[in-house]
Order: C-alpha cells, then sequence, then structure tokens
C-alpha cells in the first residue's frame, strides 16, 4: 500500500505543482485585464441591472428592491412606446438610406478616374466634425422662415416645412441629418471594400459572359462586397439605435414627445426626473437590443456572406 | 446601518470618480469657501467680481468656486448627488423652483436664524415679498439672488410696418393679437409672434397667474388650473394661434427669426435682454413692454431666478457662509449682478438707491419692464413630490396640442389635469 501510494505521489504532486504554478501564473499575467474588464465593464452593467430593479431616485436616502415594477410600468408608458417605435423607424429608414446612397457613391467614385481622394474626403467631413456644432448648421438651415432649405423649395413653389417644430416633420427631418451623418461612413467602408476585389475576377466574370455592369455588380461585387456589408449594417444598426444628440440639441423630445427617442426617453428619466431606477431599466432594454441585433446579425448574415 | 453603506456605496458607484475630487475640494482652509454656481453664460463675470469685492471687504475670507453647473438642473442634479456621495459645497446658486425639492431632501440650512439675528432686514433691501422667493413653507431655503419675469419684446420695425406706434405698444392681449395678426400679413417671411411655451411650465403659469389661478388647489392634493382661468389661457394661447397666427416654432426657431428681424413680438424671460442686445441684427429696433395685464386686480406674475443656498453642515462655517450670502444679495452684490447679467435684483435698496442702480434704470429703458413688474411677481410654483420635471413636461405637451391645432383649448386642458393628477403624491 505504501508503495502503491509513494510512486504516483510525487508524480502528481509535481503535476499538480507544476499546473498550479501556470495557473497562478496565468492568472497573475490576466489579472489586470481581468480586473478592469470587471471594474469598467461588467461591475457596472451588474450594477445597472441591480439598479433596474429598485425605485432608487437620485439624491432619495433609501431605496427599495420592487422587482419588475420598472418594466411593467415600461409596458404601459406612452412616452416609452413612442421612443421605442421612433428609435426603430430612425434605425429602419437611416440603415437602408445611408448604406444604399452609401453603396451607389462608393461605386460612383470607385468607378471614376479623378478626385477619388477628394470626393472621400468631403463625404467624410461629416463623420469627424462634432455632430452637436453641425447640429446648429442644421437647426439654421432647416429654420422654418429664414433657413435655406425652405428658400429653395419656396423657389420652386413649394410651401415652407415646419422642419422641427412640427411633429409630422420632426422625424423625417432627424432620419435626413441621420443619413447625413452616417452616410460619408458608410462611403469610406464600402470603397474600402471595393479595393479588396481582386481586379481578374471582372476579367474572367465578363469572359463567362457577364456582359453588362449590372451582371457584374451581381455576380461578382455585391457577392465580394458580403463582409464588408455585414460590418457597415452592424456598425450603421449601433450608431442608430444610439441616436440622441441630434434630439437633445434640435428638439428636445418635442412636440409632444414626437421625436423622443429611447436613448434620450433614457437621458430625462434618469438625469432630469432623477428615476434612477426607471432609467436603469430603460438602459436595460436598450441593451437587450443591441445584444439581440448582433446576434442576429452574426448568426443569419454570418451563413450567407460569402468570405472569398 | 445597512442602509447607510447600502446608499454610500451606491452613491459612490453612480457619482463614480467625479465625486472623489470634489470631497477633497470642499475641504478648503476654514476660511476659504466653496461656492457653487449655474449658467457661467450668464453669471460667471459676475460670480467672478462678487468674490473679488468680498475678500477685499472681509479679510481673512476669501472664495474658491467650483465648476459652474451649465443649467439650473444640471447644478440641482450635482448638489443631490454630493448630497449622497459627500462634497456639498458651502454655498451654492440654486434656481429658485428647484429649492423645494432640495428642502424635501432636507439639504439646505433654514437661514431663518440668521435674518433674525439681521434685526430688521427689510431696512438692508430684503422686504418680506423678497424672501418669499427664497423660503418654501416655513423654511427659508435660501436668498433670492436674481430674479426675472416674463416680458415683451418688440421689433419696432415690424410693428411701424405693421401700422403699429412703437412708442404705444399694447397693453392689453387682445391688441397685442391683433398686431401679430398685420405683422404676418406682411409676408415676405415674416412671423407674428413666439410666446415661449415650450421647456417649461413658467409662461403659461404667467397666463394662470395673470388671471389669478393657482396651478394646484391650497392643500396640494388636486390640480386647480382646470377652472375658469386655466381654461381662459389656454384659450388665449388658442387666439395667438388662430388670431396672432403664431407658428408653431421651436425657442430656438423662434429666438433666431427675432434676432434676425423676422419676427414681429417675442415673450419670454427677460433674462434674455442681455443676449438679444448681443445677438439681434444692428439694424433692429429693440423694444420691451412689461406683460399686458389680464386681471388688474387678482393678476400676478411668475418669478424665475436663482437663491443663494447655505448647504455646509459645519456650524463653524456658517457665518462665513452667511457673510458671503448677505453680501451677494446685498445692495453692491446686487448692483454688479445686474448691470452684468440683465436680471431683477432681488435687493430694493439696489433697485432704488442711485449710489447702485437707481440711475442705471432710468438710461437703460429695456430694463425696466421686468422691475416695473416686480410687485406682482410671486413665486415659481414647484409641485410637490417626486414628479415634478414630469408634471411640467405633461403641460407643455398638452399646450404643444393647441398650438399645432391638434386639440382645442377645452380637450388639451382636460388632458392636462386628468395627467397632472395621476403624477401628484397620493
Amino acid at each position: 500500500m505504501p508503495e502503491a501510494l509513494a510512486l504516483p505521489a510525487p508524480r502528481r504532486a509535481a503535476g499538480t505543482a507544476r499546473g498550479l504554478g501556470e495557473g497562478a501564473a496565468g492568472w497573475l499575467l490576466a489579472a489586470p485585464a481581468t480586473i478592469a474588464l470587471f471594474l469598467l465593464l461588467l461591475g457596472p452593467s451588474a450594477a445597472l441591472l441591480g439598479l433596474s430593479f429598485t425605485d432608487w431616485e437620485l439624491g432619495a436616502p433609501e431605496l427599495a428592491w420592487i422587482g419588475l415594477e420598472n418594466y411593467a410600468e415600461l409596458t404601459t408608458d406612452p412616452v416609452f412606446r413612442i421612443a421605442l417605435s421612433n428609435t426603430l423607424l430612425y434605425v429602419g429608414v437611416v440603415i437602408p438610406a445611408s448604406i444604399g446612397l452609401g453603396l451607389g457613391i462608393a461605386l460612383l467614385i470607385e468607378g471614376g478616374t479623378r478626385l477619388r481622394a477628394t470626393f472621400r474626403a468631403i463625404y467624410f467631413l461629416p463623420v469627424v466634425s462634432l455632430l452637436v456644432a453641425m447640429a446648429t448648421a442644421w437647426q439654421y438651415l432647416l429654420h422654418p422662415t429664414i433657413g435655406p432649405v425652405n428658400k429653395l423649395l419656396g423657389m420652386i413653389g413649394i410651401a415652407p416645412i415646419n422642419w422641427l417644430g412640427s411633429s409630422d416633420w420632426v422625424m423625417p427631418s432627424l432620419c435626413l441629418i441621420g443619413v447625413w451623418e452616417n452616410l460619408g461612413f458608410v462611403v469610406v467602408l464600402f470603397m474600402a471594400g471595393l479595393t479588396a476585389i481582386p481586379r481578374e475576377l471582372y476579367a474572367a466574370a465578363e469572359l463567362d459572359g457577364a456582359r453588362s455592369a449590372l451582371d457584374r455588380f451581381r455576380l461578382v461585387t455585391w457577392p465580394l462586397l458580403g463582409p464588408t456589408t455585414l460590418f457597415v449594417v452592424t456598425i450603421t444598426a449601433i450608431r442608430c439605435l444610439r441616436v440622441f444628440d441630434t434630439v437633445q440639441a434640435l428638439t428636445r423630445g418635442g412636440p409632444n414627445n414626437a421625436s423622443e427617442v429611447l436613448l434620450h426617453t433614457m437621458y430625462q428619466e434618469g438625469f432630469t426626473y432623477f428615476r434612477i431606477g426607471y432609467s436603469a431599466a430603460i438602459t436595460v432594454v436598450f441593451l437587450g437590443i443591441v445584444l439581440v441585433l448582433m446576434l442576429v446579425q452574426t448568426r443569419i448574415l454570418d451563413r450567407r456572406v460569402h468570405y472569398g | 446601518m445597512t442602509i447607510l453603506t447600502r446608499r454610500a456605496a451606491l452613491g459612490a458607484a453612480l457619482a463614480g470618480t467625479l465625486a472623489a475630487p470634489r470631497i477633497l475640494a470642499a475641504q478648503g482652509s476654514p476660511t476659504e469657501l466653496v461656492v457653487h454656481y449655474p449658467m457661467p453664460a450668464f453669471f460667471k463675470d459676475v460670480m467672478e467680481k462678487i468674490a473679488e469685492e468680498f475678500a477685499a471687504a472681509n479679510p481673512g475670507l476669501s472664495v474658491r468656486y467650483t465648476a459652474p453647473s451649465p443649467s439650473y438642473e444640471d447644478a440641482v442634479q450635482q448638489v443631490l448627488r454630493q448630497g449622497v456621495a459627500g462634497g456639498l459645497p458651502d454655498v451654492s446658486f440654486q434656481g429658485l423652483n428647484r429649492l423645494r425639492m432640495l428642502v424635501e431632501r432636507r439639504l439646505p440650512v433654514d437661514l431663518r436664524p440668521f435674518l433674525e439675528r439681521e434685526g430688521d432686514v427689510a431696512a438692508k433691501g430684503w422686504t418680506p415679498n423678497l424672501l418669499g422667493l427664497g423660503q418654501v413653507r416655513e423654511v427659508q431655503a435660501g436668498m433670492g439672488f436674481a430674479s426675472s419675469n416674463p416680458i415683451v419684446y418688440y421689433n419696432a420695425n415690424l410693428v411701424r410696418r405693421a401700422g403699429g406706434d412703437p412708442d404705444n405698444l399694447p397693453t392689453d392681449w387682445n391688441s397685442l393679437i391683433a398686431l401679430a395678426g398685420r405683422v404676418q400679413a406682411l409676408g415676405d417671411g415674416n412671423s407674428s409672434m413666439h410666446f415661449r411655451w415650450a421647456g417649461d411650465d413658467w409662461m403659461f403659469s404667467a397666463l394662470l397667474y395673470g388671471h389669478g389661478g393657482t396651478m394646484l388647489a391650497a392643500d396640494e392634493r388636486d390640480v386647480a388650473f382646470n377652472g375658469a382661468e386655466g381654461l381662459a389661457s389656454m384659450r388665449l394661447i388658442d387666439r395667438m394661434v388662430k388670431e396672432g397666427r403664431m407658428p408653431a416654432f421651436t425657442v430656438d426657431a423662434a429666438l433666431q427669426a427675432f434676432y434676425a428681424g423676422k419676427m414681429g413680438i417675442f415673450s419670454g424671460t427677460t433674462a434674455y435682454i442681455g443676449s438679444m442686445q448681443r445677438s439681434i441684427g444692428r439694424d433692429v429696433d429693440l423694444r420691451t413692454t412689461k406683460m399686458p395685464v389680464i386681471d388688474a386686480e387678482k393678476g400676478r406674475l411668475p418669478t424665475g431666478g436663482n437663491a443663494a443656498v447655505i448647504l455646509t453642515r459645519d456650524a463653524a462655517r456658517h457665518e462665513a457662509a452667511w457673510k458671503f450670502v448677505t453680501f451677494a444679495t446685498g445692495p453692491r452684490g446686487q448692483e454688479l449682478m445686474t448691470r452684468g447679467t440683465g436680471y431683477v435684483p432681488c435687493n430694493t435698496i439696489a433697485a432704488r438707491d442711485d449710489r447702485f442702480l437707481g440711475s442705471f434704470y432710468r438710461e437703460n429703458p429695456l430694463f425696466r419692464p421686468a422691475m416695473e413688474q416686480m410687485p406682482i411677481a410671486q413665486a415659481w410654483y414647484a409641485f410637490p413630490g417626486t414628479n415634478g420635471v414630469r408634471i411640467t413636461e405633461t403641460i407643455v405637451n398638452n399646450i404643444a396640442r393647441v398650438v399645432e391645432s391638434n386639440a382645442t383649448p377645452e380637450a388639451a386642458l382636460g388632458d392636462m389635469a386628468n395627467g397632472v393628477r395621476r403624477l401628484l403624491p397620493r
């Protein structure tokens, strides 16, 4: 018995010691990143989730655990419903519009021979400019009486439109600004994707009978742009879901909540109404939507994307 | 105890790293007062001057300002956060209708004992009316520092073109609305008027108080604005739209049109005077008048502005803090404030005495209407409970329906009353 134990014991001890040593070293090396990950991402997210189950108000001395009450209130809150549908409308309009236009412009610039860098820079300008500052410019452009947009429309006999002040026009106006804001980003990404397509493929396609430009686009460009398109859709979707600064700078959700969007409602509830618990619940919903969107996009699109 | 630690942990987590330097910042030397104020665009220069003169007049005392908050909302949020996480300033300037929220959170030091020691406060320029600006129920939460009330701005060029007399501007709503309609009829991209109804309930309360109405019943358990006075106010807004042809502009769009000389009448706070003078087109002849009187006897107007609040719990610092507050709200401090901003002084000596602002008001007629309206100015009503801002939004949103002609005044007022009732504390 003693011998039987004695023999494997040192080997096992040595093994575990080495394993432990390696494990410890591994953990030690990973510790800074792990701690940072927890402190900066997981910890706050957990705190957020925890807060969303409470009725805490900023400055209130106590808080109580109210379970799912905040979420129950969300389902009946008309403002939240407007904000959610406005945000989805915004995403639904701005993504296809900016991707369709962006791809078209990228193809035109790429197909042209001169001034490529100039055009790329021009279209990218809105992305690098500060949106809040640009919002002021938009406010002037879209001003109902002294704005150039209405003056131009007036020349062709269209009556002045109250772009940001009327509840019918405020969302279309914000979507328009959203497309303008995202277009340059999309153009630059698509142009990068286009340059990565090998020229020979076009020649080969032409040999195989793809005579028209449309055929070549359908058979070569579009499939090979798959990975780029996936990336662009994901990034644009998240950028659109996060719409906040134009709303805060231009309309503050008005008139009569007509331009309320998810993040603005969250901000209002948390930092104007001080209802941190309720605001946390909205943020959880927002994070949930982003997460679902990411999963759907990577799962479904991944399968169809052609990684040439 | 468990509540305390949980609360502290939560506060620290939320206020985050921002709070830490403030905790340190608040512990200056005993003679260095830490003071916080909002809206640096209006008040920065004024505050620097007040601190300078205060230090010169009080050897051994000095003032250090923390980073100013951009708005009243931000200012009250900051103080509420600090109330939880620590690091409150000694003195903070807070919006008059935010005082109630601070008192409900038991943050301000009651100033009544300090006032009692001052003796005859009316002789020092603080009349009961002015002290009332800083009172919440029985608590003297702060001392009024800057006050404003609603006035009417006119573009005299457009008034003239519309057949009006700039030296004889309307004093009642009927003639104002008629004039507005005539300005709109000028065409050429000119808009008639804007009544600054969006943003908060302040301008609505101007009409409501003007009719002699109140927001809530005396016991604050039910709404009172849905009576005859409230209905008359909503109908007046409806008439501004239908007869005065008031377009549904955002406040920014309206101000831009007014600055550009393309709007005849703008009605809003007197605090705009400074920015109006800076931004308005050079060829525009700007005039101001008092708000048209609605009920000559019962009519009142709301007051905006801010008050100095003492927040430090350290009794040893109270004396120094009080000295600073009385300097800032005293004649000299108020003179500096008015000259620098256009707000109305909260001290009668500052306003009347020629050593302070007496001659200023004679030479600057634009500032006079707000000053002359002070006798009928009363506190901007702050709703009870925690839903104050939400109630304000409900009121504004229902006014928006009338301005967009999507609802009749009667329907909008009914929805407004029901919406606000749900938000009052039960």
